[in-house]
C-alpha cells in the first residue's frame, strides 16, 4: 500500500509540476511557430523569471504571484528589445544564424546576471501552509504555481483563438504569403509574438522558483532548456498548446518513473529519470515523429 | 491606374525580370500570358512588394508605392491572390474571410464584404463553419478570390487562378473574374490558360525571358500571329 501511496502523490506533484513545465515551454513553441525560431537561450529567461521572483521577495516582501504579472512586463520588454536589436535582422538569415544568436544572448545574459548577482545558488522561502491529503501533504505553494500556470496557459489560448491579434498571429504561423495579402504587418506580429514568447518564459520562472526554493542561480536555465526542448518536441514543436499538455505528460513520467525506479535496490532513481525522459523522447520520435499532439 | 517602368527583380543572385513595362487602366482586366518561367509570378509578387524590385519603379493613381511593403498597399486597395492559393488552412472558411478583412478600412465594410462574397460563392456561405484545408481545390480558390475581396480592394493581383482546377472549375473561376470586373475592380491577371484569359481580357502582355515582348489590346494580340507562334505555342 505504501507503494501505491507513493506513486499516486508523486504522480500528483509530477502532474503540479507538469503544468508549470508546459507553461515554461509555452514560450520557445510560440517563438518557433512564429518565426522558426528555435531559441536555444531558453533557459536564460526563465533564470531572470527566477530572479524578478526572488528580489521581489527578499527585498520588497512582494509575493511570488504578485510578480507574475511583473516579470511578463518585464520579460516583455527585453523581447521586444532583443527583437529589434537581434532578431529582426535575422529573421530571413539561415537557421544556424539565429541559433548561434539565441545561444549567444543566452550566454551573455547569464554572464550578466552573474556580474551583477554574483554566483551563488540564493533561495528564498514562502510559507504560507500546506494541504493535507490522506496520502501525502502538498504545500499551497504549489498549488498556486499549479492554477496560476493553468489560468495563464488559459488566457494565452483565449487570446489566440478571440482577439484579432492573437488571430494574426495564427495567420501568420499558417501562412505567411496569405497573412501579407491580407494587410497583416508581418514584422509587428514578429515582434510580437517574440515579446510575448520572452514574457511567458520569464513568467514561468517565477513559478519555477516555487519547486526550486534555493535553486536560483545564474547558470540555472540550463536544465530547462534541455528539458523544454524534449517538451516542446513532445508537443509538435510548434505548438504552444501541445507544448503545455507534453509539459504534464513529461512531468508525470520523471516523477512517476521515479517511484518505480526507486524500487529497484542499487538504483539511484534522480540521475535516471532523465535517461527514462529521453528514451520517451526517442520513441516518440521514432513512432511519431510530429509529436504526441502534432498533425495540426 | 497601375503603371510599371523597367522593373528589375529576382531572387538572391539570379535575376529574373529585366526591365518590366506595363500599364493597367481602372475597371479593366489585364492578362500577362507567356511561358512557365517568364517571370509572370515575379512580376506579381514584385508589384505587390513580396519580392524587394532592384530597379524601376511601381505608381498606383499616382502613387510612387515601389518600396511599399505589402500591408500598406493593401491599406491602398491593392491586393493579391497568391498562386498556391495560401490559405489558412486550420481556420474555418469563415475566419479566413474574416482575416482579410483584417485592416480598418476594411473591418468597417465587414458585413457587406460577406454579403457580397457569400452573393458570389453561395458554396463557401454553406461551409464557412468548416477548416479551409478541408475544401476541394475548386473551393480553396473561390475562398482565395473571396478573401482577397474581404480586403476592400480597388486592383486584385491574381497569380494563376486556374492552376489545377477541372475545366469546368476553370471556366467558372473566370467567369467570376468577369463578375468583379463588372462590380468595379481592376485586375491584372497573370495565366498559362491562354484561351479563357483572353477570352475575359481587354488587355494583354506577353512576358518573354523577363521582357515584355509585345502589348495591346485582346484584338490586337489574337491577330498577331507571329506572335502566338513564338510566346504562346498555340
Amino acid at each position: 500500500m505504501a507503494f501505491v501511496e507513493q506513486l499516486i502523490a508523486n504522480l500528483l506533484y509530477g502532474a503540479i509540476l507538469g503544468a508549470v513545465y508546459g507553461l515554461a515551454t509555452m514560450g520557445l513553441s510560440l517563438i518557433f511557430g512564429v518565426l522558426r525560431i528555435v531559441n536555444v537561450g531558453h533557459g536564460a529567461f526563465i533564470m531572470i523569471g527566477a530572479f524578478t521572483a526572488y528580489w521581489m521577495f527578499t527585498l520588497y516582501g512582494i509575493s511570488p504571484v504578485l510578480s507574475l504579472p511583473l516579470a511578463m512586463a518585464a520579460g516583455m520588454i527585453i523581447g521586444v528589445a532583443v527583437y529589434l536589436v537581434v532578431v529582426k535582422r535575422l529573421v530571413d538569415a539561415p537557421e544556424l544564424a539565429t541559433l548561434l544568436a539565441m545561444f549567444a544572448i543566452g550566454i551573455f545574459i547569464e554572464e550578466a546576471a552573474k556580474q551583477i548577482w554574483g554566483a551563488n545558488y540564493v533561495g528564498y522561502s514562502w510559507e504560507i501552509g500546506s494541504i493535507s491529503l490522506p496520502f501525502t501533504e502538498i504545500p499551497y505553494t504549489k498549488l498556486v504555481a499549479f492554477i496560476s500556470s493553468i489560468l495563464i496557459a488559459a488566457a494565452v489560448y483565449v487570446w489566440f483563438r478571440k482577439t484579432k491579434l492573437g488571430k494574426a498571429v495564427r495567420a501568420v504561423v499558417e501562412d505567411r504569403e496569405g497573412a501579407l495579402t491580407c494587410g497583416i504587418d508581418v514584422n509587428k506580429i514578429y515582434a510580437l509574438s517574440f515579446s510575448l514568447g520572452i514574457g511567458l518564459t520569464v513568467l514561468s520562472g517565477v513559478l519555477v522558483t516555487l519547486f526550486t526554493p534555493v535553486g536560483i542561480n545564474a547558470y540555472m536555465g540550463g536544465e530547462y532548456t534541455l528539458k523544454a526542448f524534449v517538451i516542446a518536441v513532445l508537443g509538435g514543436l510548434a505548438s504552444p498548446w501541445g507544448a503545455f499538455y507534453a509539459g504534464f505528460i513529461f512531468g508525470l513520467i520523471e516523477n512517476g518513473s521515479y517511484t518505480l525506479l526507486g524500487l529497484i535496490p542499487g538504483v539511484e532513481p534522480f540521475g535516471l529519470t532523465r535517461f527514462v525522459s529521453f528514451v520517451v523522447l526517442m520513441l516518440v520520435l521514432l513512432l511519431k515523429p510530429t509529436g504526441l499532439l502534432g498533425g495540426e | 491606374m497601375l503603371t510599371v517602368r523597367e522593373l528589375e527583380s529576382g531572387y538572391g543572385e539570379m535575376q529574373v525580370l529585366w526591365g518590366v513595362n506595363l500599364d493597367v487602366r481602372e475597371k479593366s482586366i489585364t492578362t500577362v500570358l507567356g511561358p512557365n518561367g517568364a517571370g509572370k509570378s515575379t512580376t506579381l509578387k514584385t508589384i505587390f512588394g513580396i519580392l524587394k524590385p532592384w530597379s524601376g519603379t511601381v505608381e498606383y493613381i499616382g502613387e510612387n508605392v515601389t518600396n511599399m511593403p505589402p500591408h500598406k498597399k493593401v491599406e491602398l486597395g491593392i491586393t493579391l491572390v497568391p498562386e498556391g492559393r495560401h490559405l489558412f488552412p486550420n481556420m474555418t472558411v469563415e475566419d479566413n474571410l474574416i482575416m482579410g478583412a483584417y485592416l480598418k478600412r476594411a473591418e468597417d465594410r465587414l458585413e457587406d464584404s460577406l454579403d457580397l462574397v457569400y452573393t458570389l460563392f453561395p458554396r463557401l456561405k454553406e461551409r464557412e463553419k468548416q477548416k479551409a484545408g478541408t475544401l476541394s481545390g475548386g473551393e480553396q480558390q473561390m475562398l482565395a478570390i473571396a478573401r482577397a475581396l474581404m480586403t476592400s480592394p480597388n486592383l486584385i493581383l491574381m497569380d494563376e487562378p486556374s492552376q489545377g482546377l477541372a475545366p469546368k472549375l476553370v471556366k467558372e473561376v473566370f467567369e467570376t473574374v468577369l463578375k468583379l470586373k463588372e462590380e468595379g475592380l481592376t485586375i491584372l491577371l497573370v495565366e498559362q490558360n491562354v484561351f479563357a484569359s483572353l477570352e475575359i481580357s481587354d488587355y494583354a502582355y506577353v512576358l518573354h525571358e523577363g521582357k515584355i515582348a509585345f502589348g495591346g489590346s485582346v484584338d490586337e494580340v489574337r491577330e498577331s500571329e507571329e506572335i502566338k507562334k513564338a510566346y504562346l505555342g498555340v
